[in-house]
């Protein structure tokens, strides 16, 4: 699998730990780069009667805003600016890795990127909580049910919160992972129907329409797991902020 | 093997590895390091930059809606203001013009009554006078008549008697003629 290769730019060494400037790197860099860039120009007009790409930004700023108050109520807002950059970081990963003919690299196709950003939430929420409920926190893992049940929720609800960053990660990884290998295995199949000859040539174009219909998906996918991260991510600061109350 | 040393270098031969490249620990720091310093570049940009220009336009827009909002309110109330205060003048003016107009029609009243008086007692004056000549002249002429008619007697009773009637006599002739022609 070629497309997920992580190969060396430029060395670097500190400290006996490996930091070399990957390709890996470089699409990170020009995921940050677009991000900003394609945001900030949009946004800059800022006009009365927004011009279109204003209207983009404005619409995905009140997109987010939303989905921070109805998932972690208007304290959630303080976080706007992280869930912000977090749904943008992993939408503009995840298209870009889309992009047919420029080869790139899809920075959230690796377990250890998606690993870093869930671990990073799960220390957020953790805390964010203890800093504002103390170790009254802790009483996250105790729902208000009878003693006797508490034996067996309270292994489960301490389970079901330390895997949260692994499901966070894993969701996004393997969703991303899943549809670039199977773009690929399409891609095969296309190559070797056409290059097989007589009627195999023709049935080629079966897996052909195949992937354009899957690269459609991909793009739906795409949005939908940053979606997905952005609102878990708003659904776990609820917990550090209101403990078990609702929104 | 390369992979021993965990470095990144071992994924230049892809061949030697079995399994995903996400699987190769090596390229863990390197790409946490590299996420880090991305992730946290677009966050400050964002954060300082970006999101605050998106949430100014949003805001300007809304002042600039809720400002237009209150003038259009603002411009509504005055407008009903001038309106009450147009229709009050226009109400005194009207109350005014009213008087006006009556206090004019009693004052030419008053004035035509007086001449009218005026004129009455003038005429009525005049009326008296001339009365008073017409009688005067009336008596004047009875006066003239009675003599005359005397006269008249004497000399019709001297031709015809021949004898002279005093003018006494006469007088009372004719007086008498006259009480029993009345």
């Amino acid at each position: 699998m070629e497309q997920f290769e992580v190969r060396p730019l430029l060395p670097l060494h500190i400290g006996g730990l490996d930091l070399s400037f990957t390709n890996a790197s470089l699409w990170m860099c020009i995921v940050t780069a677009v991000c900003a860039i394609f945001l900030t120009m949009a946004a800059s007009p800022r006009k009365l009667v927004p011009t279109r790409m204003q209207s983009i930004t404005e619409l995905s700023y009140m997109f987010v805003s939303d989905m921070i108050r109805s998932a972690a109520g208007t304290e959630g807002l303080k976080f706007f600016p992280f869930v912000f950059t977090l749904f943008m970081f992993v939408l503009f990963s995840n298209v870009i890795g889309l992009f047919p003919l420029i080869h790139p690299f899809t920075v959230t196709s690796h377990i250890i990127v998606t690993f870093a950003l869930a671990f990073f939430v799960f220390l957020m929420v953790i805390v964010v909580g203890l800093a504002r409920h103390g170790l009254h926190f802790f009483s996250l893992f105790a729902p208000k049910v009878p003693v006797v049940m508490l034996l067996v929720l309270v292994p489960i609800e301490v389970v079901s919160f330390l895997s949260r960053p692994i499901s966070l990660a894993v969701r996004l990884f393997a969703n991303m992972l899943a549809g670039h290998t199977m773009l690929y295995v399409f891609g095969t199949f296309v190559i070797g129907l056409a290059t097989a000859g007589g009627a195999l040539s023709v049935i080629s174009i079966m897996p052909f329409l195949a992937i354009v219909a899957v690269v459609a998906l991909e793009f739906l996918i795409a949005f939908l797991q940053a979606y997905v991260f952005a609102i878990l991510t708003c659904i776990y600061l609820n917990d550090a902020l209101n403990l078990h109350g609702h929104h | 093997m390369a992979a021993a040393e965990g470095t990144v270098e071992s994924t230049a031969e892809p061949a030697e590895h079995a399994g995903l490249p996400q699987m190769d620990v090596g390229t863990f720091p390197s790409q946490v390091f590299w996420l880090a310093i991305t992730f946290g570049l677009l966050f400050f940009v964002l954060w300082r930059k970006t999101l605050p220009m998106i949430a100014g336009a949003i805001g300007a827009r809304r002042e600039q809606i809720e400002g237009d909002l209150g003038t259009a309110e603002t411009l509504r109330k005055d407008a009903a203001g001038a309106l009450a205060g147009y229709e009050s003048a226009l109400a005194s003016a009207r109350k005014g013009a009213v008087q006006l107009a009556n206090d004019n029609r009693k004052g030419i009243q008053t004035e035509i009554d007086q001449m009218k008086a005026a004129a009455d007692a003038t005429a009525q004056a005049s009326a008296a006078e001339a009365e008073r000549r017409i009688a005067a002249e009336r008596a004047k002429a009875v006066v003239g008549v009675r003599a005359a008619a005397s006269s008249a007697a004497a000399d019709i009773v001297e031709r015809l008697l021949g004898m002279p009637v005093s003018a006494d006599e006469a007088d009372r002739a004719v007086a008498a003629v006259e009480t029993k022609g009345a």
